[in-house]
């Protein structure tokens, strides 16, 4: 079911949905966008080009948060689940949703389900916006999402002219739009155009037939030293990635608190041992490690590729390094060998 | 530009046909837009990828400390990344003598960040010189001064003319003034207490420690940042006022008297954070108590690393 | 684990029941832990099986994976040696009889007991890595499970006797009748009348048959290295060999994504892996 909702009345709707819900939306504060609470003062920016900067897994798994509370005597452990208050996030990108239900099978398994990203799944919300002009670093159509693609989400925002026509996928959101103008025949024609129209600009970054193949056969390619070369092995892409979920776990003294904080494969010591060995020891293993992992062992896993092409490693690194021209290369190197031997 | 890239690109094949090198560090084509990538030649076959324009936006000079001391190295070097060798040679990083610095006296590098916050990033195209900046956005051109797009700390630039390098591939550019460079400083000197705090607690709480800054910096080499011991543990790895001040004033410190002001940090934050302002007030304090300024030669010793007689004993009880 | 139940990384508080030092350099020590909570025990050996290990958590110092070095019939406390690494194993080691400690576990797959049901096992173990293969024989030495086994042979290899754990119980294993032992040392010593020779040599020496056989292999990552490629020679196929894999862990769950092996986790589809399991992964260890 499509309803209406008039641009000029949303900061009213807004407001009505705060009464019942925490309500997010990307605001843009210091210059770029994040989700922040609408009571927060930035500017809302729920229609740029593209996401946010600061990726919306963090409303599931924040950067730091505190595992459980201790006294160092042991005789006072406590669990620290607060209930999270019902909460509506508005305005993410296809991109961030898909890859919030990539992130499930880590999380929300039966097996050792976590409680905290399990809690916080449930009383949540997911209004998508699609990108109405896909910017020239995403690329969600390549690894088989796209900017108007409705994994994860309740309700599926399309900008028009002065509207928003709203694409209603579960009993959730269809509670929240109940009340709202059902939209005309011709007004789902002008999404479903737009919808189109979006999908069809976006050219094929990468092939990512048998993309598992190609790459385990060049694991021990010396492409990966060149690519470690620029590398800076900092966390940028990987902390700004909707789909990257590990984290370390440690034990903060002065807070008291056995704190999870998000890690990545990037720096030296993630794998380093006790014992001084370290499987990664150097940029190569490391970069090749972010690689495989999303375009190789995310399919080993549950056949399907760990990133949802939101762009962001491709816009924020410092070195420029274009994760779809790495994957060009590398996934060509095989057949190239092949050819020449 | 384009003809300092020509000479570049002749000087690195003089380079390779007499031994002189065992790799180039320079740029390379950019594959995402506006992103020049460095580069580490190791043969002429490979300089078809060759760039060389104002916006290639790291420090090379980061990248020397990854080679074994033997290792005979080229180097593209610009005012501070000059600096930042003199820095890394006197430190004992590598050899002066199995360096071979390419200088360029520099215009200042383009704040990509600049360019996105005006035009957006559908940017296809991008030419130069001296005094202007054009894109192509959507199929439109768009031209900017070159001052309104330099990155910040390049607009307060003193040394844009690399020094001790062994040969110049453009004629030098006058130097900057450094009253404009104080003035910054003076700025942030003129706000009281609260008034610092408020700024420094608003830029670092956008931080999400993904160390960028560190990393692009050539000054930050340490096997083991003081942030990644368990034991004793300086501070917290949480994203917390506690954790975030405390890595920026550290690593700030850590930098007195290394630290050249390329602004390779700022660039490199994916949070647009300001952290230039800590190490240039930093860098004037060495000037004005210390009389130095790092990286004019690659024989000074820093004061923090060496002793002499003469040295101020108030500290010693 | 009921504690356990809503959030998986909550430890169940433990105390430590006997520490006692193994090898005379004093760097391994063994630790047996007990429950504070009866519930706890009664879950943890529901589900424990030889070659699972458990995350050992001290709170201030942190976690680190240990593999369990008993069987679950020795009796209602958890046996772990630990040897003195870094600044958590370090703490460990001060820790006395009393003092509390947190335990997660049981955690991995452990051995693939129901598959070796029938067979021959040889079982060979190097250094402190002879922990879990220590549970492991235990578990197979009990008159319940001995009959499910065909024969037992175990091939224990240290750099010197001083180093070997588990000396007296180890001692008594000569005088059993279900299994052979062969204890090794790097070089002779006065008194040693067992084999003298690295693991690999004294693997080829033995030369165990692989008919109906498994075997299973723990030890520094040098000894593996040199014994797996012995046994194939001597005809184990890699379905047949077994090893244990380590990694830097943290979650312990497979939630972290730290210790993965291409798209295997070493704390939840291992530790345990076969050579063919092996050779279908990367070289990423």
């Amino acid at each position: 079911m499509m309803y209406i909702l008039e641009k000029k009345k949303l900061d009213q709707t807004l407001k009505s949905w705060s009464e019942k819900y925490e309500v997010f939306a990307p605001q843009k504060v210091e210059g770029f966008s994040q989700f922040l609470p609408v009571e927060a003062s930035g500017e809302l920016a729920l229609t740029d080009p593209h996401n946010t900067r600061y990726p919306p897994k963090a409303l599931f798994m924040p950067q730091s948060e505190a595992l459980l509370r201790y006294n160092r005597r042991l005789d006072r452990l406590e669990e620290v689940n607060t209930p999270p208050k019902p909460r509506l996030i508005f305005g993410i990108r296809p991109c961030d949703a898909a890859a919030v239900t990539l992130l499930d099978t880590v999380f929300n398994t039966e097996d050792n389900k976590d409680p905290f990203w399990a809690k916080r799944r449930d009383e949540t919300i997911l209004i998508g916006m699609g990108c109405v002009e896909p910017p020239q670093t995403c690329f969600c159509t390549t690894v088989g999402y796209g900017p108007f693609n409705t994994a994860g989400l309740d309700a599926l925002v399309t900008e028009l002219d002065d509207i928003f026509a709203v694409e209603v996928l579960s009993e959730k959101a269809q509670a929240l739009f109940v009340d709202f103008p059902v939209a005309s025949e011709d007004q789902q024609n002008q999404a479903q155009a737009v919808q189109t129209h979006a999908e069809e600009s976006m050219a094929p970054a990468f092939d990512t037939t048998d993309l598992k193949q190609r790459l385990d056969l060049i694991f021990e390619s010396d492409y990966w030293a060149e690519i470690a070369d620029s590398c800076l092995g900092c966390g940028v892409c990987t902390f700004l990635c909707p789909t990257c979920f590990c984290f370390d776990i440690v034990d903060e003294v002065q807070r008291n608190e056995r704190v999870r904080n998000w890690d990545t494969c990037m720096f030296r010591i993630y794998s380093q041992e006790a014992s001084g060995h370290n499987p990664r020891p150097t940029r190569k293993e490391r970069t090749r490690q972010r690689l495989m992992h999303k375009y190789s062992y995310w399919l080993g896993h549950i056949d399907k590729i760990g990133c949802t092409g939101c762009g962001r490693c491709v816009r924020y690194c410092p070195v420029g390094l274009d994760i779809r021209a790495m994957l060009r290369t590398a996934s060509t190197l095989e057949s190239e060998r092949v050819n020449a031997g | 530009m384009s003809e300092i890239k020509v000479k570049l690109k002749t000087e690195i094949e003089r380079l390779f046909s007499e031994d002189a090198v065992d790799v180039v560090i320079a740029f390379k084509k950019e594959n995402a837009p506006l992103r020049p990538q460095p580069a580490f030649f190791k043969s002429v076959d490979e300089l078809d990828n060759l760039e060389y324009n104002s916006l290639c936006q790291n420090n090379l000079a980061n990248y020397l400390t990854r080679y074994p001391h033997d290792t005979l190295i080229g180097i593209v070097v610009r005012g501070c990344e000059s600096r930042s060798v003199n820095a890394l040679v006197v430190e004992k990083q590598h050899p002066r003598e199995n360096l071979y610095l390419i200088g360029i006296p520099c215009q200042g590098i383009i704040d990509i960040k600049k360019i996105i916050r005006k035009t957006g990033e559908e940017v296809s195209d991008f030419s130069e010189d001296e005094d202007q900046v054009s894109v192509t956005v959507k199929g439109q051109k768009v031209t900017f001064t070159r001052e309104e797009l330099l990155h910040d700390s390049c607009l307060r630039c003193v040394h844009p003319n690399p020094i001790n390098a062994d040969v110049l591939l453009s004629d030098p550019l006058p130097e900057g003034d450094p009253a404009i460079a104080r003035q910054a400083v003076e700025e942030f000197e003129a706000m009281d207490k609260d008034e610092r705090y408020a700024w420094f607690q608003h830029e670092a709480e956008r931080c999400i420690r993904c160390y960028a800054c560190r990393e692009s910096c050539p000054m930050c080499y340490c096997t083991e940042c003081f942030v990644d011991h368990a034991t004793p543990r300086w501070t917290e790895s949480n994203i917390s006022p506690a954790g975030t001040q405390a890595w920026h004033i550290i690593r700030a410190f850590h930098q007195a008297g290394r630290c050249t002001s390329c602004g390779a940090c700022e660039r490199a934050c994916p949070m647009d954070i300001k952290m230039t302002y800590l190490t240039d007030k930093l860098n004037e304090d060495m000037q004005k108590v210390y009389q130095f300024e790092v990286g004019m030669d690659d024989e000074t010793q820093p004061p923090f690393a060496s002793f002499n007689l003469d040295d101020k004993k108030r500290f010693v009880v | 684990m009921p504690d356990n139940e809503h959030n998986p990384y909550h430890p169940m508080p433990m105390h430590i029941l006997r520490a006692y030092y193994e090898s005379n350099d004093r760097a391994l020590k063994t630790f047996e832990l007990a429950f504070d909570k009866h519930k706890d025990c009664d879950e943890f050996f529901r589900n424990y099986n030889p070659g699972q290990f458990c995350q050992l958590s001290i709170f201030g110092k942190g976690e680190a994976p240990f593999g369990v070095a008993s069987a679950a019939w020795e009796s209602e406390f958890v046996r772990f040696t630990v040897q003195k690494m870094g600044s958590f194993t370090q703490y460990i080691h001060t820790l006395k009889a009393g003092d509390p400690i947190g335990m997660r576990g049981p955690l991995g797959n452990g051995f693939p007991l129901e598959d070796w049901k029938g067979k021959n096992l040889v079982i060979i173990g190097g250094g402190c890595a002879f922990s879990t293969l220590y549970a492991l024989t235990k578990h197979v030495q009990h008159p319940q499970n001995r009959p499910d086994f065909d024969q037992l042979v175990v091939i224990y290899g240290a750099r010197n006797s001083g180093l070997c754990m588990y000396k007296h119980d180890i001692q008594s294993w000569y005088q059993r009748e279900d299994m052979e032992l062969h204890q090794a040392i790097d070089v002779p010593e006065e008194g040693w009348f067992h084999h003298v020779g690295y693991v690999p040599d004294v693997v080829k020496d033995v030369a165990p048959s692989p008919n109906n056989a498994v075997a299973v292999v723990c030890g520094p990552p040098i000894m593996t290295k040199f014994t797996l490629p012995a046994l194939v020679e001597l005809g184990f196929a890699p379905e047949t060999i077994f090893t244990s894999l380590e990694k830097r862990m943290k979650c312990g769950v497979g939630k972290c994504g730290r210790c993965n092996i291409g798209s295997k986790y070493i704390c939840k589809d291992g530790p345990v892996f076969s050579l063919a399991e092996l050779q279908a992964l990367p070289n990423d260890i």
